[in-house]
Formats: structure tokens, sequence, C-alpha cells
């Protein structure tokens, strides 16, 4: 009983009997069902599961990107499920950042410009140095004006993992990071990705269903059918 | 700060990477069509208001035949107003025993108020001068005809009244020469200072004093409105507006002309602007919701997108209004040698007016696809195919609707016209919304047995028919305010020269006596001059309708209570005089009896006057009892007599009469005035060919700049055509790109797209028809009082002009989707 009160204070996500239903046609479809998850500062975790088991839907409500149909999340003592949407932004911009497997990097703006927004989205007045430093780290000094069409698959990755790190986020979660990139680009990657997350000291979250990938992390968690298994 | 400094910088990226492009050109074409049109048209009426401001020398006249209180001129100074008078008398003049009845003018220092007095001192007018102060005391101005009919000589003396004057100048032109039918003569001007000595105006003497007033517009209003509840019967106030009805009516027309092709340029604008913007949006959902994940608020987002707009709004409006400002100079200069050459010069006001329309259609269109930003999940980092949902109906159309009745309602300042265009507006779009969905579903039957380029074709059509809807909606529009542009700038200028066709009569001869009229009318016609009928005049006051007095009836300010404080000239035809037409009631027949008299509408209408009313009448001491038989309406600006009331033949024969004509003369025949000045002395002659030319002129500067305005129409036009085109561009490239992976050759995308983009313009050409002739139909027979005709080549040509058009500017506008390599637009998309 101890061990699970220091493991709970410890936590940084602490979720209880987490679910998310969306009523179809056919009745209601159950995506996620009894979720209960402790993750302290620091882990990293792969969730790994087939596609549709509800591994994209977890990460989705755990930042916050999403509401969930029952239950609750803690995101470092505080009560996610009980923020309305501003409340939740605002935690994002605070604890949270994202690598996506779409890179999803702004087409109109360079790659220090990327990595520069969430810093300025936060008013940081030393949002370039910041930027260009994390760039000059990801190994793309020499790009800093070059857009994402300039860039390939796997320098648009490392730019989009510059810019999660800009932030220092407590907590980074990665959708299947290395899934539009080739093996040897994915392996480049999801190494400067776990270089970065323990010279950060940030949480990972990582989403995939490569199991080499999952064992990098500290623990796995799998997914089958919407639920823990 | 920051948070704007965040959306500077991202404006600043978005600009630079073309985002923008199309939304800032039709903002700037917006912003510099309405400033330019502001400017222009608040410059141009500025102008022509001071020109016409000259025809009254003033900006305002008391007409009145007695002195006013002087408190009243007290009052105009307090309001800082500037003031002159003169004194209009008939006077005979007896000089080497010739006698002539000449129309003395007695001016006070600084008249003429507004406008120029020119004047000459040598007898062969070559060294004419332009003079802004009248004769000097002691000192006289002569017309010519002065001169010759009386034997004098610039230097000679003339006697007006008891007071000898020394003739110094040949008047040759007074801006405020009055057509005054019964007063008009031969001009001699005196100073005010000379008056008393002439010993002319006794106690009862038929005088018309002219109190004139200029200054700040707003503090003439304001004198004005003080005034008129002070005036009595006999006291009659003049501004522009209510002077020389057929400049009135040229202006009146020409502020609404431009004040409606301004809404219009907006109009099409607004929806370039809209179209622009719902790309833009469209194109930024990814974005957002990356900053929603970044932890943007919801308000944060619209506030970082709306500033942009605001930002961006600033930006093209500034460039707007410069370019407006320019293209207001370039047209001004285009148009110098119409122009009068001191034009006022631009307003303030109006630049400013520019700019607002700027940012208020830029938000009022803009703003509902905006917000759907807000309403982006930041889901949609992980799953793409979240949308937000469409802006509110009502707050798309609410904001639109709102700009564009508060704008027409500036424009005609009339809440129930306003309430009139915009439902009728509404109306017509609900209607052919029906009817394009209408089509859309019909279209879709018949698809199966279309072959395959049409087929592909109708599908583009068909696969997002909402916004086929509303392309076709938006493309309707503007073709139709382009069409409306052309062919209300055509008929209005038809019909301007129509009612002032080369030979309109441009001279009025008044007071001939019936034994005079048969000798009188055989000279015209042996100098091959062409005259209107002779028209006998009776002077009679309306007193009573229906045993009732008439000023039960009568409203202030009317028509009614101007006709029914003076005398009218009362006249009996047999025939219906030319232009006149009867709307109610039937014109008399030979066994119809005498007593009947046909009215004209409006004075009818202002008096409530119907059939079979009795009116009464005073002729000297006597009453006539008149029944009403018909009604008409007639055309007051065809410089031919006309007359409220006709009586029937015979019902006036008891009184005395004189005979009214007017006729033509051209310029070289000028010395013929003279003669029938001799001939027939007790005549008067008034001479409204220099009134005509000035009108003239006003009417062709106004037709050159119709012909400009069109042109704003046109580029707004066009600026909706392309944000049309680019509205739908990626999903176009995407879709093309893939049946290009599929096989499909570039020879058969490219003639499914021109047909698409053809059939689009066919239908929004044929729906330009419907609205612009709708349009037409009522703007004309409701408002502008032209007659409307069906155009068949309108008709024809505006659908295929639209598939033309459309269909090539389309074409080219998606011409990418042939280009670029299939591989390269499925991965840039």
């Amino acid at each position: 009983m101890q061990t699970q009160i220091k493991k709970t204070l410890n936590a940084i996500i602490l979720t209880e009997d987490l679910g998310k239903a969306v009523v179809t046609s056919e009745g209601t479809l159950h995506i996620l069902s009894s979720i209960d998850l402790i993750i302290n500062s620091g882990e990293s975790i792969a969730i790994i599961g087939e596609s549709g088991s509800g591994k994209s839907t977890l990460i989705s409500l755990l930042a916050g990107l999403d509401t969930p149909s029952s239950g609750t999340i803690k995101l470092q003592g505080k009560f996610l499920t009980e923020m309305n949407e501003d409340g939740r932004a605002a935690l994002r911009n605070e604890l949270i950042g994202f690598v996506f497997q779409s890179f999803q990097l702004l087409q109109g703006l360079t790659a220090l410009e990327n990595v520069m927004l969430p810093l300025e989205l936060r008013g940081d007045k030393n949002a370039k140095a910041v930027a260009t430093a994390l760039l000059n780290r990801v190994g793309l000094g020499q790009r800093l004006s070059h857009t994402p069409k300039q860039l390939s698959g796997g320098e648009q990755q490392r730019v989009a993992l510059a810019r999660a790190f800009a932030t220092k986020p407590a907590i980074l979660f990665a959708d299947e990071p290395t899934g539009n990139l080739d093996s040897k680009t994915g392996e480049t990657i999801i190494n400067l990705l776990f270089e970065l997350n323990r010279e950060n000291q940030t949480t990972l979250i990582l989403v995939t269903h490569d199991p080499i990938l999952a064992a990098g992390c500290q623990r796995t968690i799998r997914i089958e059918a919407g639920r823990i298994v | 700060m920051s948070r704007f400094n965040l959306a500077l910088r991202l404006l600043w990226r978005d600009s630079r990477s073309g985002e923008l492009t199309i939304l800032i050109l039709a903002l700037i074409i917006a912003v510099t069509s309405s400033t330019a049109i502001a400017l222009f048209s608040d410059r141009l009426q500025r102008t022509m208001v001071n020109q016409a401001a000259e025809f009254l020398a003033a900006d305002l006249v008391i007409d009145c035949s007695t002195l006013v209180a002087e408190d009243w001129l007290n009052k105009a100074t307090q309001f800082g107003l500037l003031q002159a008078q003169t004194v209009d008398f008939s006077s005979v003049l007896i000089e080497h025993d010739e006698l002539l009845l000449a129309g003395i003018k007695a001016v006070s220092d600084h008249y003429p108020l507004r406008g120029i007095l020119k004047a000459t001192t040598a007898e062969d007018y070559t060294s004419e001068a332009i003079l802004h102060a009248g004769p000097e005391k002691g000192t006289a101005w002569v017309e010519k005809r002065i001169l010759s009919a009386l034997k004098l000589k610039i230097g000679d003396s003339l006697t007006v009244g008891e007071k000898p004057l020394t003739i110094t100048h040949i008047l040759t032109y007074e801006p405020d020469k009055k057509g005054n039918f019964y007063s008009f003569s031969p001009r001699v001007m005196i100073n005010q200072a000379d008056l008393a000595a002439t010993n002319i105006i006794q106690p009862g003497s038929h005088v018309h004093y002219f109190f004139q007033f200029s200054g700040d517009p707003q503090a003439v209003l304001d004198f004005k409105q003080w005034l008129k509840p002070q005036l009595n019967p006999s006291q009659h106030l003049v501004d522009i507006h209510e002077d020389r009805p057929e400049l009135g009516t040229a202006l009146q027309r020409a502020e609404r002309y431009l004040g409606l092709s301004s809404i219009l340029v907006i109009l099409i604008s607004g929806v370039a602007i809209a179209m622009a913007t719902r790309r833009y949006t469209e194109r930024h959902f990814n974005a957002t919701a990356l900053l929603r994940c970044l932890g943007c608020k919801q308000q944060e987002i619209l506030w970082l997108y709306s500033s942009q707009f605001v930002v961006l709004g600033a930006l093209a409006s500034a460039l707007g209004c410069v370019l407006g400002w320019f293209a207001q100079e370039v047209l001004f200069q285009l148009l110098k040698e119409l122009l009068p050459p001191q034009l006022v010069s631009p307003g303030f006001g109006a630049v400013f007016f520019g700019f607002t329309i700027g940012i208020v259609v830029l938000l009022a269109f803009a703003m509902p696809p905006l917000l759907r930003l807000k309403q982006v999940s930041p889901l949609r980092v992980l799953r793409r195919d979240l949308e937000p949902l469409p802006a509110s109906a009502w707050l798309v159309y609410s904001l639109s609707i709102g700009v564009i009745g508060l704008l027409i309602w500036r424009y005609t300042m009339d809440i129930k016209m306003t309430a009139t265009i915009l439902g009728a507006g509404l109306g017509v779009l609900l209607v052919l919304w029906l009817l394009t969905y209408g089509l859309l579903k019909l279209i879709q039957n018949w698809l199966p047995s279309m072959s395959l380029t049409w087929r592909f074709s109708f599908q583009g059509l068909l696969r997002n028919s909402s916004t086929t809807i509303s392309q076709i909606l938006a493309f309707g529009l503007t073709l139709a305010a382009m069409t409306l542009s052309f062919t209300v700038r055509t008929d209005l200028i038809d019909n301007w020269q129509q009612q002032l066709p080369d030979n309109a009569p441009n001279h009025f001869a008044l007071n001939i006596f019936p034994e005079q009229q048969a000798a009188y009318k055989s000279d015209l016609q042996q100098n091959a001059i062409k005259g209107s009928q002779f028209y006998p005049v009776v002077r009679g006051r309306l007193v009573e309708i229906n045993h009732l007095p008439v000023q039960q009836f009568v409203s202030k300010d009317s028509q009614g209570e101007n006709a029914t404080h003076r005398e009218l000239s009362l006249t009996w035809t047999k025939e219906l005089p030319e232009e006149n037409k009867i709307v109610a009631g039937n014109w008399w027949s030979n066994e119809q009896l005498a007593d009947q008299v046909s009215i004209e509408k409006k004075l009818a209408d202002s008096l409530k006057i119907k059939l079979g009313d009795l009116l009464t009448f005073t002729i000297g001491s006597q009453q006539v009892n008149a029944t009403v038989s018909s009604i008409r309406e007639l055309r007051w600006d065809t410089m031919k007599p006309n007359f409220y009331m006709i009586f029937s033949p015979g019902s006036l024969d008891a009184y005395p009469s004189t005979y009214i004509t007017s006729f033509y003369l051209p310029e070289t025949q000028k010395d013929l005035l003279n003669s029938l000045v001799k001939k027939y002395p007790s005549t008067t002659i008034l001479e409204v060919d220099l009134i005509l030319k000035q009108v003239k002129t006003l009417l062709m500067q106004l037709t050159q700049a119709i012909n400009y305005l069109l042109y704003f129409a046109l580029m707004a036009g066009f600026t909706v055509l392309f944000a049309a085109v680019y509205a739908t561009l990626d999903n176009r490239i995407y879709e093309g790109a893939l049946m290009r992976t599929f096989g499909a050759n570039r020879s058969f995308l490219r003639r499914t797209q021109l047909l698409e983009f053809g059939m689009l313009g066919f239908i929004s050409g044929v729906f330009a028809v419907i609205i612009s002739e709708a349009t037409t139909y009522i703007l004309y027979t409701q408002w502008m009082a032209i007659e409307y005709q069906f155009n068949t080549g309108i008709v024809i040509s505006i659908p295929l002009i639209g598939a033309f058009f459309v269909g090539s500017a389309g074409f080219m506008g998606v011409r990418q989707v042939l280009n670029k390599p299939p591989l390269r637009v499925l991965r840039e998309l």
C-alpha cells in the first residue's frame, strides 16, 4: 500500500478507469476501457498494439487533445479531466511536447521558425538562440533557413524533435515517430530521441507497433481492443 | 504585446510563403476601388455642387418680394455665413428716343458669393474678363442688346429711374441669371448703393429680393434648418437641390449611380475576400491544430488570426487608399478637358471612408470563415480528417447583409428603400439558390446517359454541390453587377442624351399678345426657326379643392405648397401636349363641355387631388371652377412650355391671356433676338441656351466618370473569379494528380476542366441575366424614372461571356493540374 502511495506521489501521469466511447449508428463503440496507468517522472514508456487498438486515442487523452467519456487523468497533480479546453491548452504549453508520425511542420515556415514557434507562443525572448542551438544539436545547423519542402523526411523529423524539446517539456508524447521513415533513418531518429530524452530528463511516452523500438523504453504497455493487457 | 509580435511574425511568414496573395489582392482592389469611388464621387459631387451653387451665385438663397427681418441676417452672421443681396426688378429705359424694358439688378458687395461674373470693355468681346465683384457705385454694366437697342456705347450715360449711371462694362455672364418668365429682359446691373437714388422702388413695386448666403456646408445646413420654420408663404428658400430641376435630377441620378456602383464593387470584393479567406482558413487548419496542440487557447487562436487580419487589412487598406488616390487623380486628369478648371481638392473624409470600408468589409466577409479556425480541434494533429464545423450561416449572412445594408442606407439615406433593395436582393438570392440546387439535382439524374468527358465535368460540379452553388451565385452576382453597370450606364446616358437633344429649344418667348401670335409664328417660320406649340397663358391661383381651402391639403415644403403659394400659368389646349402622358382619366374629346382641367400627377399626388374633384381658381378678382378629368405625367426638363394645369378649350376664354412658346435658335442667328424684341417690345425672351450648355457639360462629365467606374467593377469581378478558382485549387490539383496516376491523359483532363468551368460560367451567366434584368426593371421603374426595355443582346451574350471568361480563367488557374508531375503533387499535399 505504501509503495502504491509512493508510486502515486511520484507519478507525473495518473489515470483511473479511463474510457473513451463513441456513439455510432450501430450502437456505442468502446475505443478504450478501464485504463489505469501510473507513469513516473523521467520514465520512458512504450505503448504498443495493433492498428486500431486504441494507442493513439490513449495518448490523445493523456495529452489533453481529446476528452475521455469516463474516468480521470491527473497530469503533474492536476486533474486534466476537470479542465476546460483553454485550461488543457495552457497545460500543454507548460508541460507537453509532441513528435508526430507525419512531422506536422508548418510548410510556410523555415526549420528555425518551426522550432521557434512553441517558444514564441510562450513569449520566450531567447527563442531564436534556443532554437538555433537545438537545431545544431540535431545536426541541422546548416539548414536553418530551409523550409520543410527542402528537407528530407528524416531531416523534417529532426526538426520536429528539436521543436518538441525546445520548451523543455516535462512529458514528451511521440506518436509513431519513425512510421514515415525508412529503417535506417528511423534508427537515427530514435537514437536521437532517446539521447535528447536523457539529456532533458523528459518523461517519454512513445506510441509504436515496433517491438524493437519499444524495447528501448524502460517499460512497455500493450493495448488490445482498448484495454491494457 | 508579445502575442501581437507573434501575430506579426506569423503574418510575415505567411505572406512570404504566398498564402496571403489572393486575399491581399482582393482587399487592395476592394479598398482601391471604394476609395477611388468615394474620393472621385465626393470630389465630383462637391465640384458639381459648387458649380451648381454658381447657378445660384450662393449656397442658399431666400427669394422674396419684401425685405427680410434684420435678425435673420444677423443670425446668418452668427453662423459664420457670408452674405450678399441682389434686387431684381423691371424698368423701362429710355435713351435716344428708344424704349426698352430692362431687367435691373442691383447687387451688393460680396456678390457673387459663388461663381464669377464675366464682362468686357470692348464691344467686339475681345477682352472678356473674369470678375468677382459687380459694378462700382455710379456705374452700370449692361448686356450688349441694351447698347444696340438704345444706341449706346461704353462710356455713355444710362439713366435708370432717376439716376444717371456710366456704362463701364458689357455684361457677358452672370451666374444666377434667373429663368423667371415674367421678369426676364436684357440685364442692367448696378450697385446696390445707387438703388435708392433711382427712386424706382416704391411701396407695392414688383420687386424680387434675393438674400444670398454661402459658407461651410454644415453652417449653411444649420442656418437653413433654423430659417425654414420662420419663412412665410411669400418667402422661398432655394438651394441647388430645389432650384433648377433639370440640374437637380441629373445630380441626384449621378449621386445614386455612383453610390450604386460603389456598393456593387464592395459587394463583389467582399465575395472575393470571403472566398480567399475560406481557402486561407482551410489551409490553416493543420497549423492551427498544431498551435492548439502547442498550447494556444481558442481565444488566442482567434486573436492571433484576427489581429493578423486587422494588420493585413490596415496595410492593404492604406495601400488601397494610396492607389485609390492615384486612380482618382488619373481619372480627373483624363477628364481635365471636361471638368471646371478649379476642382475641389480631394477630401480626407473620403480617404478615411475608403480605409474604414476596407477594414469593415474585410472583417464582415472574412470573419465568418476565420471563426472556423477557433473551432479546430487539437486532435487534428493525429486525425487529419477532423474538420471544424462551418461558420454559422446566420453569422455569415447577417454580417455581410448588415454591412451592405448600411452602405445602401448611406447612399440612399432612406430606410424603406434600403429595406426594399435588401429584401429584393435576398429574395433573388434565395430563388437562385433553389434554382441552382434544382438544376444540379436534375443534372445528376442525366449523368448516366452522358459521355465520359461531360460526365466527369458535371461530376466536378456535383462533387461539392454547396461550393458549386456558392460559386455560381458569386459569379452570377459579379456578372450581374457588371451587366448592371453596363446597361444602367448605357441607358442612363441614352436617357440623358434623349433628354437634351442637340436642337432642344434654347429660348422661351413670353408675353406674346394674342393678336401678335400669328405674326410671331410666321416670323419664326420665315427665319427657319423650329419652335414648339404656342400656348395661351392665364395667370391664376388654385384656392379651393372641392370647396375646401387648398391650405388644408398642403403639407410643409411639398410641391403642393410651392404651387399653391404662387400664381400658376394656366393654359388650355385641344390636343394633349407632346411628352405628356395621361395616367388617369381621359383627355377631352370634342363633345365634352368646358370647365374641365387636366392636372400634373406629382402636384395631384401632393394635394391628394383625384379625378372628379372640383378645383377653384382665382384669376384676377374672379373665380373659375373646373372638374379634374385627367391626370398627366410629364417631363419638366424638356425645355418646352410645361403646365401643371391644362384646361379644356373654352374654359378660360373670358380672361385676358398671353402666349408662350419655345424655340431653337442657333448661335449664328442670335441677332434675330434684337429684331424680335424690337418688333414685339412687350414680349420677353428668355435665353436658356447658356443653362443648357452648362447642363450638357455636366452630363458629359458624368458620362465619362461612369465609364471609368465600370472598370472597378470589372477588376473586382475578376478577383472573385480568381479567388473562387484558387479556393478549390488544392482539391482540384490533388484530384487531377490522382486521375493522372490512374491513367487519365492531359487532353482528357483539359477538356473536362474547360467544360466544367465553362458550364459554371454559363449557368452563372444565365443567373446574372435574371438578376440584372430584374434589378434593372425595379431600378428603372421605381427609382430612376427610365423606361425599361428587355435587352435580347444581353440575354444571349452574358451566358456566353460568362462561359468564356470563367472557363478560360478557371482553366488557367488549374493548369498546374496538367503540368505538375502527379507524384510531386501527391507528395506536396
